[in-house]
């Protein structure tokens, strides 16, 4: 048959990001594709050198729009770790409480979008719509919906509201009320389960050629979650289990998602529940905070975000700005090298459930 | 007089159709919890297409959206809506079905002709589908043909006479709900909607059109539902005596297509054919053998 050459995206609806695939296809089958990032560049890693080290809080939510408080956290950590700040410990329960409530608002955004890819659009909608309510909780919490900037070096901003604790419980009661639902919509669909199941399989070896981690490394079986292995925040102090699947096609790594949910809500009671009522949630920086300098070192830190390990390694040479910051996005690896590798041989139908499954996120390739 | 009923057949399926378009995206908001755009909408739309300038990609492109919405409205000439019928003979349910395939044909060649592989991937796509709800649908219609000696939409309608017991519905329930998956394929609604997958291919065939041709072919769709529809009341649910009656028959049976396909993802192309030449082929096959074998009771 004839050989088309098929742009997906950056227009595209099945695209989302700005970002492209390039796919010669036979047919249905793709023959060979060949991702093409750069729409979206802006140089974060660039700029962060010419930003003073509190500056640099208002750009990094940017990196990643579904998940934006990983990037704060991680910043915080890394500069905290060169700095040598102790964060005290209401500031660690506030940013887990944020961190869960955004890993909650990433997921039910990337499981809506398997229902965009297969074409039950209810399901994007419905989702769309819970993600909102939790949205509603962080614009009460820190005054926007998006882009927080509440996680700051040396704690968060300021405290918690009063009455939250109750909009939050009652937001978490309804969201668990909804995953039923869900269950019942997509997970139990005979469709969905005939094109997910078995398709854009990742085994345990692809995961480790391309170090893929999070979600898709979770569905071959491997309990690899950086909140255990390396705990941060409160992590340590709060009870959950971590869903593993066996089988580590794109069905799996959906309904994983759905259980992450539940693990999440059940984290933020238990954070509620634990959390001390007074107390700092900051540490004053020393000095003008315009001039701050940070002593000369170098940093790793990473976190659990909804799409795998998510790290920054943060360079100071003493300066008033970093000398170097390097993002490790967690959908890097599925993003460039999996599209190359692993999508010839698939279907077109296939090509938006890789993108929505394994969450590529065209900001941290373009970082 | 003749002209005077084909103006009034037309507008009754260009009005209606529109608005079981505003019905079907009312009812799909409330079912994803939103509000949704006002029921004259697709009006709006419609009415704002054609005042646009349009894009032509050569003569074909052009003829075969003329052939396209030309040929839906002659079937629609053939369908009786109510006691309107302007065309009608004793074969025109044979003529129907030929000219239902003249519109898709016409779309497929305007397509292709765009030259965007999204369209000729969706073409591909909606000519092997049509393969798989077409046979289906037609071994039930051919039974029931066979069944009651004729090949007339006015003449089965016309059979059914005498309270709802005596719709085919009931009398034929097996083919009933064959034909009636088969209509989800024929007006592209999910799960056959493969053809114009957005996530997928752009919505394939319709990628290249703009303006007058969009709005042509979103006055094809309508027509196509309505034509659709208008066959399943009529040999199915036993007609209608009155207009305004008809017209809300067909309602009731648009309002059960969209809910349903409003929960329904889309089957891959080769899902389509494999489902319907399983289920609804199987089943398809069991009532012509009773209605051959048995007749009608």
């Amino acid at each position: 048959m004839k050989e088309f050459e098929l742009f997906f995206g950056p227009n595209h609806p099945g695209m989302h990001g700005n970002f492209s695939v390039h796919l010669r296809v036979d047919g249905d089958t793709v023959v060979k594709a060949k991702p093409v990032p750069g729409f979206l560049h802006r140089g974060f890693e660039k700029l962060m050198e010419r930003r003073l080290w509190i500056q640099n809080l208002a750009l990094i939510p940017r990196i990643c729009v579904p998940e934006p408080d990983i990037n704060e956290m991680v910043y915080a950590m890394a500069v905290e770790k060169i700095a040598g700040i102790e964060v005290p410990e209401k500031a660690h329960w506030i940013r887990t409480l944020i961190l869960e409530l955004g890993r909650i608002a990433a997921h039910l955004f990337s499981i809506g979008g398997i229902g965009g890819a297969t074409g039950l659009y209810t399901f994007p909608y419905w989702a769309t719509a819970d993600r909102d309510s939790v949205l509603d909780i962080f614009e009460h919490i820190s005054g926007a919906r998006i882009y927080h900037m509440y996680i700051i070096i040396g704690g968060v901003r300021k405290d918690l509201p009063e009455g939250i604790d109750s909009l939050i419980r009652e937001t978490m009661d309804y969201l668990e009320s909804r995953i039923p639902e869900y269950i019942d919509l997509v997970m139990k669909n005979r469709i969905i389960q005939t094109r997910l199941r078995g398709k854009l399989v990742l085994t345990r070896e692809m995961c480790e050629e391309m170090c893929i981690t999070g979600v898709g490394l979770r569905a071959t079986g491997v309990d690899y979650d950086i909140r255990k292995y390396d705990p941060y925040a409160a992590y340590e102090w709060v009870d959950f289990d971590i869903p593993v699947g066996e089988d580590g096609d794109a069905f799996t790594r959906g309904y994983l998602k759905l259980l992450e949910i539940q693990q999440s809500i059940r984290i933020i009671r238990q954070v509620l529940d634990k959390m001390p009522k007074k107390g700092p949630v900051n540490v004053k920086l020393p000095g003008n905070a315009l001039k701050w300098r940070i002593p000369p070192g170098e940093a790793y830190a990473h976190v659990e975000s909804s799409r795998g390990e998510y790290g920054y390694y943060v360079v100071s040479t003493g300066e008033t700005t970093p000398y170097r910051v390097h993002v490790r996005g967690a959908s890097y690896p599925q993003g460039l090298y999996g599209i190359e590798k692993y999508l010839p041989g698939t279907r077109i139908e296939d090509v938006p459930l890789w993108l929505g499954t394994m969450d590529v996120c065209p900001p941290e390739i373009d970082r | 007089m003749k002209i005077l009923e084909s103006a009034a057949v037309i507008i009754t399926g260009i009005v209606f159709g529109l608005f079981l378009l505003g019905v079907q995206r009312k009812l799909v908001a409330r079912v994803q919890r939103r509000y949704g755009p006002p029921i004259w909408q697709q009006f709006i739309d419609v009415a704002k297409l054609f005042s646009k300038s349009s894009i032509s990609h050569g003569f074909v492109f052009d003829m075969g959206v003329m052939m396209a919405l030309g040929g839906t409205i002659a079937t629609l000439l053939f369908v009786p809506i109510g006691k309107l019928q302007v065309l009608s003979m004793s074969g025109d349910f044979i003529v129907v079905v030929y000219l239902m395939a003249v519109a898709s044909l016409g779309m497929a060649m305007s397509a292709v002709n765009s030259g965007n592989p999204n369209a000729s991937i969706g073409v591909m796509r909606a000519l092997t589908q049509m393969f798989g709800y077409e046979l289906p649908y037609l071994m039930v219609m051919m039974g029931m043909m066979f069944a009651y000696r004729t090949s007339s939409i006015l003449g089965m309608a016309q059979v059914q006479q005498g309270g709802i017991l005596n719709w085919n519905l009931f009398r034929v329930p097996i083919g009933a709900i064959v034909v009636f998956i088969s209509m989800f394929g024929i007006s592209g609604k999910k799960p056959f909607d493969t053809p114009i997958a957005p996530a997928e291919i752009a919505s394939g065939p319709m990628v290249e059109y703009s303006g007058k041709f969009l709005g042509s072919l979103t006055l094809m769709h309508a027509l196509v539902i309505f034509v659709d529809i208008s066959i399943f009341v009529n040999v199915f649910l036993g007609g209608a005596s009155n207009y305004w009656f008809f017209l809300l028959k067909v309602l009731a049976v648009f309002s059960l297509m969209v809910l349903i396909s409003s929960v329904i993802p889309r089957f891959r192309v080769e899902q389509v054919v494999t489902f319907s030449w399983k289920w609804p082929l199987f089943f398809a096959v069991i009532q012509s053998v009773i209605l051959v074998a048995m007749g009608v009771r």
